[in-house]
């Protein structure tokens, strides 16, 4: 019991008296756990922040009918299928042609905010349309009528079974935006669904829905596969352009940071060692006495252990929250959303400064305590 | 004397200046590898991008208001306006030559097949070589510009091939309900003329291209009649991320000022270099496509932005590993300095005495990490984009400054407790 008190004052006192040296020891493993614990978060978080930005690329998956449309409850139980949080944007799409001036234009029948969300590199000049009666139209469709912003006009509808006297249907619009995508969106004007219903006369259905949703190319696939298969009314389709190269992309940017990781890491863990070496090597001399004064090999290294430990210890936890911070304010900066806490991360960090710290002190103590105290303390 | 006792210095103790060496030159070696990494990584990511096909697509004027909008998403060439191909090459000429990474001409028209169903064809270039008057040798077209295509069956077609037969790749559901396979010979009735092609190979494009045929394109103009003329280009470019200026200029390039205009234009934008090509291809609309060159632009950032983060922590790390070590190593050395200031020496003395022992070793340390840190981001490049990381010159004065001004700040406190050091005191061993 008392042996025991004896070596924890020793190994307290040792820390205590020695402020500057072990400030330096303690900063050294603070900072390699620190970006020991901070590039790691950072690695495992990173495929998951990624995805998100890429689904700026917009739908990767498309919902198409069996048959004749897709109902609104159809889309409703195949998102039912996909993990919420996973879905980023649904925009169903309804194809009527109708007329502006006369001549014929495709109209697409929309939810905007569903659009935007799935399309999010759409440009718009303007505003996206909020109420009824207003909407956009894409850039070649502008040009070709003269449409600007504000600009005011009449699309009419010609129903197909037509007969002499049945009148057009016609709606008057506003014109809030103007849509710039580089594809064939330019050529066609967008209007929300109870516009197009009150134009055509029709009912809901879809004639296609886009979805976008935040997983990799496999999880797609299993949705997809669960969708065609359970639902008779509906396929679902990858849209093998987008979700093949976001994973090409994405595997080459995780084994950047995965490598880059490593290579940081392990320079790191050097840096380190080698100044707990220089930390401990200074105290040949004191080794060397300590053998003199009849302390064995083992006690000697245990209490200079002890005292690696503890420093590893603390250095380590100061360290996992540090990386943490880092972490999360690279998070913020980057992808502008937070990091999800890893707490296995802690006892990682803590476990692998412990080690290092003990590694780097073994190598001066094997040095010194293998010498004859003698040679020690004469200084050679 | 003062060079002797630091060579003396360098030969007594060098295993202690071999340890701080060493350290130095782990320090610099993270520097230049994270700095040269990060400062490569844009180049690469971008080229990564290209996977995601064309970011810009170049159309003749008129079409490009008129064509689907009355045929209802036909892609059949009604302006009778098309694109000359003998000026496809001026599109490696243009000011951003270097950043047009891949393109590709389509031609358009539809085929009769034996059975008189009708089949969409596209005439393009699959892997063309071009020979560039600036001497640059390049394969460009289809095979890399598409590289989503699964090849199902077959090959990719071979434009270098040379074994006489003409050939044509088929789309999944094309195959599919003509019941073709990859290696037979299809007859195929265009407009003008019809020829025998062998079928190399069936792709899944995972879209409409699924159902039509792709030939070469001098044969696809053949068949349709339209010997030198071309429907549209795909261009795949190296760009920048777009900022006000760009987008202020690709409304309307003539409301910048001249200084605003020269910036714009020597900047790889993706409206600037649409620019370009709408000079040198005669009667052209070259338009970005957004879905690519948005994408590429936000994704192009947040990685830069990353390895940035990335790159100040790891050189924090290296610095104050660096600077702990140096301190590290000089307090030990109290009883040496001790003694010298017992025997009459001044502190300016052994201050420059210590601070020239440490940068020799330093100096020794940088050169050695130098080289070490470029062997570290060729490891990475290799590893992860298979290509070089190309080293810039500003990572050299970069990493000296950065290791010259650690090792300073690490001589700091050692150097102020040298000076208020009493020679007494440490001799005695207190």
């Amino acid at each position: 019991m008392k042996k025991r008190k004896m070596y924890f004052r020793m190994i307290t006192a040792s820390l205590l008296r020695r402020r500057s040296r072990m400030i330096i020891a303690l900063l050294a493993i603070a900072i390699g756990a620190t970006i020991l614990s901070g590039l790691l978060t950072i690695y495992i978080d990173v495929p998951r922040q990624m995805r998100t930005q890429f689904r700026n690329y917009g739908a990767n998956m498309i919902l198409t009918p069996a048959e004749e449309r897709i109902q609104p409850e159809a889309v409703a139980a195949a998102l039912s299928f996909i993990s919420q949080d996973e879905i980023v944007g649904v925009a169903p799409y309804r194809y009527e042609t109708v007329r502006i001036n006369d001549r014929p234009v495709l109209a697409a029948a929309t939810d905007m905010q569903g659009a935007k969300a799935a399309s999010p590199f759409w440009r718009v000049d303007g505003e996206w349309p909020d109420s009824d009666g207003e909407i956009m139209v894409g850039k070649n469709v502008a040009d070709l009528y003269l449409l600007r912003v504000g600009s005011k006009t009449t699309a009419t509808y010609m129903p197909e079974e037509a007969t002499e006297d049945t009148l057009d249907n016609s709606s008057d619009f506003t014109v809030t935006g103007i849509l710039d995508t580089g594809g064939k969106e330019e050529d066609y004007v967008y209007m929300s669904f109870a516009d197009m219903q009150q134009l055509t006369g029709k009912d809901k259905g879809y004639d296609v829905c886009e979805l976008s949703v935040s997983a990799d190319a496999e999880g797609l696939r299993a949705y997809a596969d669960r969708i065609t298969g359970e639902l008779s009314s509906v396929n679902a389709k990858l849209v093998k352009r987008v979700t093949q190269s976001e994973d090409t992309v994405l595997s080459k940017l995780q084994a950047l940071v995965l490598l880059v990781t490593v290579v940081v890491l392990m320079l790191t863990m050097i840096c380190v060692a080698t100044t707990m070496t220089a930390v401990v090597a200074e105290r040949r001399k004191e080794i060397g006495l300590r053998k003199a004064l009849g302390a064995s090999n083992s006690s000697i290294i245990a209490e200079f252990m002890g005292e690696g430990i503890v420093l590893g210890a603390v250095g380590g936890l100061l360290g996992a929250l540090l990386g943490f911070w880092f972490a999360q304010t690279v998070s913020v900066n980057v992808f502008n959303s937070s990091i999800v806490l890893m707490p296995w991360l802690v006892p990682v960090t803590l476990l692998a400064s412990v080690l290092v710290t003990a590694i780097a002190c073994m190598i001066p103590i094997r040095s010194a305590t293998d010498v004859d105290p003698a040679l020690v303390l004469k200084g050679e | 004397m003062f060079i002797r006792m630091i060579a003396k210095a360098f030969f007594r103790q060098w295993k202690k200046m071999a340890m701080i060496a060493f350290t130095i030159a782990l320090g610099a070696s993270l520097a230049t590898a994270m700095l040269s990494v990060m400062l490569d990584v844009g180049d690469k990511v971008n080229q990564e991008l290209k996977a995601y096909g064309a970011n810009i697509t170049v159309v003749p004027k008129g079409t490009s208001v008129l064509s689907s909008l009355y045929e209802m998403g036909e892609d059949e060439n009604i302006s009778g306006a098309y694109l000359k191909e003998e000026e496809l090459g001026k599109i490696k000429t243009i000011f951003w030559a270097f950043n047009i990474a891949d393109y590709a001409p389509f031609v358009n028209a539809e085929l009769t097949l034996d059975n008189g169903d009708t089949v969409k064809m596209r005439g393009t270039w699959f892997n063309h070589h071009l020979s560039l008057p600036t001497g640059e040798e390049l394969d460009a077209g289809v095979t890399s510009m598409r590289s989503w295509w699964d090849v199902i069956a077959g090959d990719w077609l071979d434009e270098q091939d040379d074994s006489g037969l003409m050939q044509a790749m088929v789309g999944r559901d094309l195959a599919e309900k003509e019941g073709l396979h990859a290696g037979d010979v299809l007859h195929l009735q265009g407009s003008s003329a019809d020829a025998e092609v062998k079928i190399t190979g069936i792709f899944d494009a995972g879209g409409d291209e699924d159902s039509e045929i792709y030939v070469p394109l001098d044969l696809a103009q053949d068949l349709a009649g339209l010997e030198g003329k071309i429907d549209s280009i795909e261009v795949s470019a190296l760009t920048t991320p777009d900022n006000e200026l760009a987008e202020k200029a690709a409304k309307d390039p003539s409301s910048l000022s001249v200084s605003q205009y020269e910036t714009w234009y020597c900047t790889a934008y993706v409206s600037s270099i649409c620019y370009q090509i709408e000079e040198v291809i005669s009667d052209s609309v070259a338009s970005a496509v957004r879905q690519v060159a948005d994408s590429e632009g936000q994704i192009l950032e947040k990685t830069q932005l990353l390895m940035v983060l990335i790159t100040i922590l790891s050189l924090i790390g290296a610095a104050l590993g660096i600077c702990n070590l140096v301190t590290a190593s000089v307090m030990e050395r109290s009883q040496e300095i001790g003694l010298m200031k017992a025997i009459g020496a001044h502190n300016i003395a052994i201050t420059a005495l210590v601070l020239t022992e440490i940068f020799c070793t330093a100096l020794i340390g940088t050169a050695l990490g130098f080289f070490a840190g470029i062997g570290f981001a060729q490891i990475i490049g290799h590893t992860v984009f298979q290509s070089a990381i190309s080293v810039k010159p500003m990572v050299v004065p970069i990493v000296i400054v950065l290791v010259a001004l650690v090792t300073l700040v690490g001589c700091i406190p050692a150097i102020r407790m040298l000076q208020s050091l009493r020679p007494t005191e440490v001799l005695h061993g207190r």
